[in-house]
């Protein structure tokens, strides 16, 4: 078992992100939605951390929101003690660059121009202000980390397959050299081995002192990567905790029903002890 | 083919490919190998391009779209053999006897027909009592669509990804088909809504004794409704058997798909992964096409032109692994 350099619960001095009473409505009027209601999160730093539910429940929007890309209607974000939103715009600093975020499909958020050296070698230009083929030897190194070797690293995206996809957007977020990556449903899109592949990698960055924030609608993945989790439903928070006790003894109906919809020995474990 | 003759579909020595006027024909599918019985449900599992969307396409008639076409083997179904049908057989096949679901429950339906209208073109070669109206009721009561009134009127882009599905396969139930094809009903929904439509899919079955065939990548999710599995790598049948006897495999394929299973994974423990990935279309090697990727490869594995055949008796737990006596143990 490999140890992880995390703080189990939360210490308001150790955490490098804080949400407070965090709120974001989108229209108004008849059209008005409440995505998130009043959620408050902490992070600490280099710890694993899970956010599930289930598409419209708001945690799309709320990763969104941590990592600086959007404001929030009412409540703040601190990053290390310092807001991340002043006014209705989002700070420009530090926290732009230490929060990086991978989105679920890596085919839409990949220049579909660009290979994968290139994509990764232009964010390396911009957050180490280093020249050209100073970058394009910092990007080859980040792909090789995750796995893409130099031949499929000149690869255009629609070139690559899924999961070399999926680890080259990771890479390009890591050429920021951040201290938290955001990932929204990393693995949904990719196949299992490719999954098994991309988790074995965020196990890796978790060694290295990363934090991570695993967002997904599948408990399996989280219990695999994460040690806490919130469980999100309509907005809100309806359960939250150290993500193997929530595993074992899940307090709300609707975290029972998903751990019971997860595909295989867990979920089979899961309906056994509902029914019991 | 006599002992195992009362089955519903058997795919034997299948081989597919795209002809190319001055080119090599380039294969697709060669290997392929399994039955499927009455009433049973048959999970598919290999990573994409493995050839399982092109084997199930010779299902359905639907080769000749993409430019493929069936170059040796048999399919055949209830003593029909689809592999060489005609177009004007496929006429009065397709969308009868076998049900198809397709992969994408967003893109499925047409965008600008009303699900009505959906429903009024799968009816047509209904041969069931009842006017179009009655029977899209029906169909949408059948797949526990509850406000069937409100969902008839509505179009594709005013339902949710579960409702959408649940409208496909509606569609595909139309014909009261023997056999239907799931091509991976639930990638990109929710866990949640993946368990609803499985348990849609046993419901069916059990109710009108269908076969199904479900395709998936995901191993845990055919473990938990299938009876039998038929794993695919690189245009071949690589193994089959029970859900059971796969539980033990005997090819190293499937062991590695095994253990890349994060539901049995030990929470942050190191996950196996396949090396390197399958050999693409046209680049297949000489022998095993599983060999350049197999932690239990041997000399010989290479040797010979054609991928290993099934090892063992059809219809029991087959292999087509050359050496499953270096296996044991593994799984």
């Amino acid at each position: 078992m490999p140890t992880y350099r995390i703080i189990e619960g939360s210490q308001v001095s150790q955490s490098i992100i804080e949400a407070e009473d965090v709120s974001v409505t989108f229209g108004s009027g008849a059209n008005k939605v409440e995505a998130v209601k009043n959620v408050s999160l902490t992070l600490a730093a280099g710890e694993p951390l899970g956010i599930v539910g289930e598409s419209g429940s708001g945690k799309s929007t709320l990763a969104r929101v941590l990592a600086g890309l959007q404001p929030p209607t009412s409540g703040q974000v601190l990053f290390n003690g310092e807001p991340v939103y002043r006014g209705n715009r989002s700070y420009i600093g530090e926290a732009r660059r230490q929060v990086q975020m991978v989105f679920q499909d890596p085919y839409a958020s990949l220049n579909p121009q660009l290979t994968a050296l290139s994509a990764v070698a232009e964010a390396v230009r911009i957050h180490n202000k280093c020249d050209k083929k100073e970058a394009e030897s910092k990007a080859l190194e980040l792909l090789r980390r995750m796995g893409i070797a130099q031949l499929d690293a000149i690869k255009k995206p629609r070139q690559l397959s899924g999961g070399q996809r999926q680890r080259a957007s990771v890479a390009r977020a890591l050429s920021a050299n951040p201290s938290v990556l955001l990932a929204d449903e990393p693995t949904s899109a990719i196949d299992q081995s490719a999954q098994a592949q991309l988790l074995n990698l965020f196990r890796g960055l978790l060694n290295q002192g990363l934090a991570i924030v695993l967002v997904s609608h599948d408990l399996g993945v989280i219990r695999y990567l994460t040690k806490r989790v919130y469980v999100m439903k309509d907005g809100v928070f309806v359960e939250s905790g150290n993500t193997e006790e929530i595993f074992n003894n899940p307090h709300e109906d609707y975290t029972k029903e998903l751990l019971a919809s997860i595909p295989g020995a867990l979920g089979v474990a899961a309906r056994r002890r509902r029914s019991a | 083919m006599t002992s195992s003759s009362h089955k519903l579909l058997h795919v034997v020595d299948l081989k597919i490919g795209i002809p190319h006027p001055r080119r090599e024909t380039l294969i697709m599918v060669d290997n392929a190998n399994f039955d499927i019985g009455y009433g049973e449900m048959l999970g598919m599992v290999g990573e994409s391009g493995s050839g399982k969307t092109m084997v199930c396409r010779s299902m359905i008639g639907t080769l000749e779209r993409r430019g493929a076409t069936v170059l040796e083997g048999q399919v055949l179904f209830e003593d029909q053999d689809l592999a060489h049908a005609s177009e004007s057989h496929w006429k009065k096949l397709r969308g009868k006897a076998i049900g198809y679901v397709p992969q994408s429950a967003l893109a499925g339906p047409n965008p600008v027909l009303t699900i009505q209208a959906q429903l009024a073109e799968a009816l047509q070669k209904s041969e069931a009592k009842g006017s179009i109206a009655e029977q899209s009721k029906r169909l949408l009561d059948l797949v526990k669509i509850r406000r069937v009134d409100t969902v008839l009127k509505q179009y594709p882009n005013q339902l949710s990804g579960g409702m959408r599905q649940r409208v496909m396969i509606a569609c595909a139930l139309a014909s009261e088909p023997k056999l239907l094809i799931a091509d991976e009903p639930t990638t990109g929904l929710d866990v949640t809504v993946q368990s609803q439509i499985m348990e849609l899919l046993k419901d069916i079955r059990r109710e009108f004794g269908t076969a199904i065939i479900l395709i998936s990548h995901d191993l845990a999710l055919i473990d938990d409704v299938c009876d039998r599995v038929v794993v695919m790598h690189a245009g071949a049948t690589v193994e089959v058997g029970s859900v059971a006897q796969l539980a033990v495999p005997r090819h190293p394929y499937t062991i590695a798909l095994n253990q890349s299973r994060i539901d049995i994974a030990e929470p942050g423990s190191e996950l196996v992964t396949i090396l390197g990935s399958a050999p693409s279309v046209g680049e297949w090697p000489l022998g095993c096409r599983f060999a350049a990727r197999c932690i239990f490869r041997q000399n010989d594995c290479s040797l010979g032109a054609n991928h290993p055949p099934l090892f063992g008796e059809r219809g029991s737990h087959q292999s087509a692994c050359l050496h499953t006596e270096l296996l044991k143990g593994a799984k």
